[in-house]
């Protein structure tokens, strides 16, 4: 399960302090699948960062699995995004060097995967996906806007992580590929027990969800 | 894959920026390298100069050349002072006489020759051989000149404390038959030249006469040198005595500790001797020569110091660029779960692949380089290359894993949300 109580962040720019998210609390139970809308601005990236261990809160606590993670050092936050988590970002955030296979085999090397059996899981992965064995050797600058979303959902899979957090992860795609990315969001949530939390602005995606919270000026306003 | 074969890799997916860096790192190298050999070879080159000065110091009484000139001899005091001068490590002295006729029963192997002739033109008038001036005819003006009897050839006799020194190359003195002699004692014995023992059919255990005593041969020598063939040698105390000049010497070697501290020693002997003797070294003359070899030295270590500086530098900043350009990978990377370590390995990992290639290129330019810009400073060769290499190794490897250390502290939030 994940909690979250109380939770603040304020930015400290040049024109002042910026209250990105203003006492939000909110659980989300295991398996659940979840949506965090808003408009831009609103503070739903910044909660999704929070949740995920990338940033910590100005205030609050977030307790998963009864561990709170804003009080983890660096190191243990880094492990814990490796073995809990898995990101899917709206720009894919791939390693251009890298191919397909290897942006995922990369996951499974920092989560501590044995090294002789990533490759195989890596391609699996893929499979599942999608992507077949041409597709896995290109690098991210030789595929399409969907086939990089889905090697981003095989990575964020690699270390069979008990929670996905998805930020947009069908904004930069048409509508039908955007529809097979959540598909395969939704597969994940009711076939692996895998919690996933979606932040869309898209009402339709959401209102497939299991959930909604809506955020608004860094506020709940709806659960 | 794991770190390490990312890291070479990913050292090598980008040509061009990947040869620039590279062309960076040999430049640099190549340039460490070449001031390295010429500095080499300059010392190289410095310490032949000095090696072939020697460390030996000549002291003789001022005006006093072998057996010419004039001037008193050097003091027992003054042969003390020498022998305590700081950085004396030994000395060999030397006295040098000539025996006519009257003097030895040995006949000299030396033909005077012209040149002998015009040098003993003036040594008749006065000398022990009994010849005086006489009036002249006309009652006139006394002639010494006609009175002369015709010149007689001479035999050299030295008396050392080191037989070795008469020997005009340095080294030990060949002695063909027989044995040497306590060059410290004082025995009358003799070491003869082979052509003065051939003119006179000597062998050894065979006797002279010297200045009225008897000498035995105890060997026969042969050098190079026909003068010093025709010519005797003896303990320095024997002849001191033989001839009655009981502490007298012509000559005296004195052989410093290193060729470092021979102008300190030139400079103390002259303090403390003055004027009462002559005192040289071949390494006076050397030692212009060596001011500008050290003065081509300093440039080029400045050279080594100044390329290290701005390779180090270049490289730094290049990394900086490279590493920041990738800020956007190193937040992926730390949000897909890796460390710091991770990250500043395989960044560290791609630095050194191309510091080694950079490495193996830049030696290859530097050996290319190092040649012409040697010869043009120095005829000397010498190499640096290992010196090179494991000085430009750390530098590159360090440029690389300083940048990436500092980036991948950034929380990978901050990263993501603005690139």
């Amino acid at each position: 399960m994940l909690q979250v109580t109380n939770v603040s962040k304020t930015f400290n720019t040049p024109g002042g302090p910026v209250h990105a998210l203003k006492d939000v609390s909110l659980t989300v139970n295991t398996g659940e699948f979840v949506s965090i809308i808003g408009k831009s601005g609103s503070g739903k990236s910044t909660l999704l960062s929070i949740l995920g261990a990338l940033d910590t809160p100005s205030d609050g606590t977030i307790t998963v699995d009864e561990t709170s993670i804003e009080k983890l050092s660096g190191h243990a936050q880094t492990k814990y995004r490796g073995s809990k988590i898995g990101f899917v970002f709206q720009q894919y955030n791939l390693i251009p060097n890298l191919t397909a296979i290897e942006n995922v085999m990369l996951a499974l090397e920092f989560g501590g995967y044995p090294a002789s059996s990533r490759f195989d899981r890596a391609a699996k992965l893929l499979e599942s996906v999608g992507l077949d064995t041409e597709e896995q050797k290109r690098r991210p600058s030789r595929l399409s806007g969907g086939q990089q979303q889905r090697v981003s959902i095989a990575r964020a899979l690699a270390n069979d992580p008990a929670y996905i957090l998805a930020d947009e992860p069908t904004g930069n795609l048409d509508s039908a590929t955007g529809k097979k990315v959540f598909d395969l969001l939704h597969d994940l949530s009711r076939n692996q027990n895998t919690t996933v939390i979606v932040v869309t602005h898209d009402l339709e995606i959401a209102g497939k969800t299991d959930r909604t919270f809506t955020l608004v000026d860094g506020k709940i306003t709806t659960k | 894959m794991n770190v390490l074969t990312r890291g070479v890799k990913n050292a090598l997916r980008s040509p061009l920026r990947s040869g620039a860096i590279v062309l960076m790192f040999a430049i640099s190298i190549a340039l460490i390298l070449s001031m390295l050999v010429a500095r080499s070879s300059v010392q190289a080159k410095i310490n032949e100069v000095k090696a072939t000065a020697g460390t030996n110091i000549t002291i003789r009484p001022a005006g006093v050349m072998g057996g010419m000139g004039g001037g008193d001899p050097l003091t027992a005091a003054q042969l003390a002072t020498i022998k305590s001068t700081a950085n004396v490590a030994s000395t060999t002295m030397t006295l040098t006489d000539q025996m006519g006729t009257t003097d030895t029963s040995l006949t000299p192997s030396l033909e005077l020759g012209a040149f002998g002739k015009r040098q003993m033109r003036f040594e008749s008038s006065g000398s022990s051989s009994g010849s005086t001036t006489t009036p002249s005819t006309t009652g006139s003006a006394e002639s010494t000149e006609t009175a002369r009897p015709a010149p007689t050839p001479r035999t050299t006799v030295t008396g050392t404390t080191d037989v070795n020194s008469v020997t005009t190359n340095g080294g030990a003195l060949n002695i063909i038959s027989g044995t040497t002699i306590d060059a410290n004692g004082n025995g009358s014995v003799a070491l003869i030249g082979t052509t003065l023992a051939t003119k006179n059919s000597l062998k050894v255990g065979d006797t002279f006469t010297a200045y009225g005593s008897t000498v035995t041969v105890s060997g026969i020598y042969k050098t190079d040198s026909v003068f010093q063939d025709s010519g005797i040698i003896m303990p320095l105390k024997t002849l001191q005595t033989l001839t009655s000049q009981t502490d007298v010497v012509n000559s005296v070697i004195a052989k410093v500790n290193s060729s470092d501290n021979v102008a300190a020693a030139v400079t103390s002997l002259k303090t403390s001797l003055g004027s009462a003797a002559d005192i040289t070294s071949e390494v006076e003359n050397a030692q212009a020569s060596v001011t500008s070899l050290e003065s081509i030295s300093s440039l080029a270590l400045a050279g080594v110091i100044g390329a290290a500086i701005a390779g180090a530098a270049i490289v730094l900043l290049a990394m900086v660029m490279v590493v920041r350009e990738r800020r956007r990978e190193i937040g992926v990377m730390k949000a897909v779960g890796g460390t710091d370590g991770k990250v500043v390995g395989q960044f560290t990992i791609e630095g050194l692949t191309l510091t080694v290639i950079g490495t193996i290129i830049g030696i290859g330019l530097g050996v290319a380089v190092s040649g012409p810009m040697t010869t043009s400073l120095v005829s000397s060769q010498s190499t640096a290359t290992s010196t090179a290499s494991t000085t430009g190794t750390p530098t590159r490897g360090m440029g690389r894993a300083v940048p990436a250390w500092l980036t991948a502290r950034v929380r990978p939030a901050e990263v993501l949300r603005t690139e």
